[in-house]
């Protein structure tokens, strides 16, 4: 429509395509296959997790047909002791876990961007390394480690492990907000009159808040469903709920299985939740999963 | 406010990151009340200056006294100063109200007293209705003018700004200078004013020190500075100089082009002693004259329309050139009167030829 009221400063040549008006021009990047193609890419990321999730409902063990409601398999799960002792371990080393971890690996973001020593570049690359390991690798190290000090295994040699390898991820999600942080907006606080410590905790902290939550969850989530470093540094009883339903697996699958599936699955889609809503809950109107995937603040 | 004493005192203050002098022997004094500028390129060491002030550096050498006392041992936070950053530094995670509370609140100021002084302040800068707000919901003005408040309400000694205005448009920018100049009066505080815009020094300015490498080249009012330079780079770095190197000769200077003219020659300064002379262009007439001018030759070869004016290009001889302005009056256009390649005469009054070494 303002095309046609341009002032006459406008070059000929925009003007020229006028007959073309009827059909809007094609948006660039935008290519027509693309909704198609995100509809078969959730339906095979999302079909196979509802199956799990409906036949836990079933009213019957089959796994093929559904025959009616039924809550009789979560009842099972709550009845059996020794599996909901290994929901409790996994509560339990997922929490302290995530507390460990996020307090030392944001410690750590701290001296990585702050310290200005000739190590902290290698420092920074090393810490990268637990990320890249493979989780079999770290596993059988802490294993043989536990062994060689003689330590018996147990819930709390589970934890040690997890918060290792945690730590390099509260690092990674930490350092980049802590980087990001113009040094004159603590400057500022300083010149306010705030002290070190209060400029830590009025300041620096708050800016980092929601890289720190979205790391606690993060860590937290990682824990929880953790397979292979828990069996390798786990004890004999309480198992973490991974390795129970592992073990629970072999003498075949019942639909108890999918009620904890289910159940699992409902608890991370909590703590994704509470990512995006702990921030707004606070006055923030940035997310901590927006941290986590990477989308600043506008 | 009457300048009643000395805000800031620089006492031989020098200031080096490993070999390199980033302020050299320092010494300068801030009076009370005054709009004190820093003025000079990237890396004359004016920010540095002030971030010395503000207590994020520390001398290497001298001492540096606030309000009569030196400071070297007060940390950032016990100094009765504020600083204006140039990224605003404000906090994202609070609103306009408790980013400019900030301050009064570490001071355990009573909170019915706060409230008071806050709304003074956001008064001041026209932030009324704001109070809410985040900082990302503000524009580039808007934040400028809550760093402004939230370092005025403590009614520091002396306010530090550093590039204040640097992110600004044009527009807001010459708004702006207004503004500060205008609050400065109202308020009374001394201001420290780091910049790189000469024009803007010479807008706001009580006085200005000129730096260039580390070191003070002149201090002076800013017409001291535009009229008086002391040498060539304050007088090349303010306004368009017409700096051109010649020699003194007979009381007058000889260009290096082989035009003679009459010039106050300083004292200092003997016969064939070599000199720049600097010229204003405002300072120069074109093809007009009137008696005791001095008058010199020349070819347009360029003319540039700036809006109010045309800055005509003229050149004496090959690589030596002066601008002149030609007012773009309704009386007269200067593109009626000369076209590139005219010959014309250039002509002023001896004492506007500064003979700068």
């Amino acid at each position: 429509m303002s095309a046609v009221r341009a002032p006459a400063a406008e070059p000929p040549v925009e003007a020229a395509p006028a007959p073309a008006r009827s059909k809007p021009p094609k948006p660039f990047d935008r290519p027509r296959f693309l909704p198609a193609f995100t509809a078969v890419f959730f339906i095979f990321m999302f079909a196979p997790i509802v199956i799990v999730a409906l036949f836990s409902f079933n009213s019957t063990r089959s796994l093929q047909r559904f025959e009616g409601f039924s809550l009789q398999w979560y009842q099972r799960f709550l009845e059996d002791e020794s599996l909901r002792e290994s929901l409790m371990a996994s509560i339990q080393i997922a929490t302290v876990t995530m507390l460990a971890a996020t307090a030392l690996g944001t410690m750590l973001a701290f001296a990585l961007v702050r310290a200005r020593s000739r190590w902290a570049g290698s420092a920074n690359v090393l810490m990268l390394v637990p990320l890249v390991t493979p989780e079999i690798v770290a596993a059988v190290s802490a294993l043989v480690l536990f062994t060689q000090i003689g330590m018996q295994l147990s819930l709390q040699t589970v934890m040690i492990a997890h918060v290792t390898f945690s730590i390099s991820y509260v690092t990674v999600v930490v350092r980049a907000r802590l980087a990001a942080l113009n040094p004159e907006v603590e400057q500022a606080a300083l010149d306010l009159g705030a002290t070190r410590w209060g400029t830590l905790r009025l300041v620096t902290l708050p800016e980092l808040w929601p890289a720190i939550v979205a790391a606690a969850l993060l860590t937290f989530a990682l824990s929880f469903d953790d397979f292979v470093l828990s069996f390798f540094t786990t004890g004999e009883s309480p198992q973490p709920l991974p390795v129970r339903i592992y073990s629970a697996i072999r003498f075949g699958v019942t639909p108890t299985i999918n009620a904890i599936g289910t159940l699992m699955l409902t608890v991370s889609a909590l703590l994704i939740l509470l990512a995006i809503m702990l921030p707004r809950l606070v006055g923030r109107r940035e997310s901590g999963l927006g941290v986590l995937v990477g989308r600043e603040s506008a | 406010m009457k300048e009643s004493g000395e805000a800031i005192r620089f006492d031989h203050v020098t200031k080096r990151f490993g070999a390199m002098a980033a302020v050299d022997d320092l010494h300068l004094s801030v009076r009370q009340g005054e709009f004190f500028s820093l003025l000079g390129p990237s890396g004359c060491g004016k920010t540095t200056t002030l971030r010395m002030v503000a207590g994020f550096e520390q001398p290497s050498e001298g001492s540096i006294f606030l309000e009569g006392e030196p400071v070297e041992k007060v940390p950032p936070y016990h100094r009765n100063v504020n600083t204006v950053f140039q990224s605003y530094a404000l906090f994202e995670h609070l609103d306009v109200k408790d980013n400019v509370a900030f301050g009064l609140k570490r001071r355990k100021v009573d909170s019915g007293e706060i409230r008071e002084r806050v709304k003074e302040a956001l008064e001041l800068v026209q932030l009324t209705g704001r109070e809410r707000s985040k900082p990302r919901e503000l524009s580039g003005g808007q934040k400028q003018r809550v760093a402004l408040a939230r370092a005025l309400v403590n009614r520091p000694a002396v306010l530090l700004l550093d590039e204040p205005l640097g992110a600004l448009d044009l527009k807001l920018r010459k708004q702006m200078q207004v503004e500060l100049k205008g609050i400065q009066r109202e308020v009374g505080i001394t201001f420290l004013y780091v910049t790189h815009d000469q024009e803007e020094a010479l807008a706001m300015s009580d006085r200005i020190a000129v730096m260039e490498r580390g070191e003070v080249r002149q201090c002076g009012t800013p017409e001291e500075v535009y009229e008086r330079p002391d040498g060539p780079f304050v007088a090349g770095f303010i306004g368009i100089s017409n700096l051109l190197p010649a020699t003194v000769e007979n009381g007058g200077v000889k260009l290096a082009s082989g035009q003679r003219f009459a010039a106050p020659v300083p004292g200092e300064c003997s016969d064939g002693s070599e000199v720049f002379v600097s010229v204003r262009p405002e300072k120069i007439w074109l093809d007009e004259r009137e008696d005791g001018m001095v008058s010199v030759d020349g070819t347009i070869v360029e003319r540039v329309y700036v809006g109010t004016t045309t800055q005509v290009i003229v050149e004496l001889a090959p690589d030596v050139r002066l601008v002149a302005l030609e007012q773009n009056a309704a009386r007269q256009r200067s593109d009626d009167r000369w076209e590139i390649g005219d010959r014309v005469e250039l002509g002023w009054h001896p004492e506007h030829a500064l003979v700068l070494r």
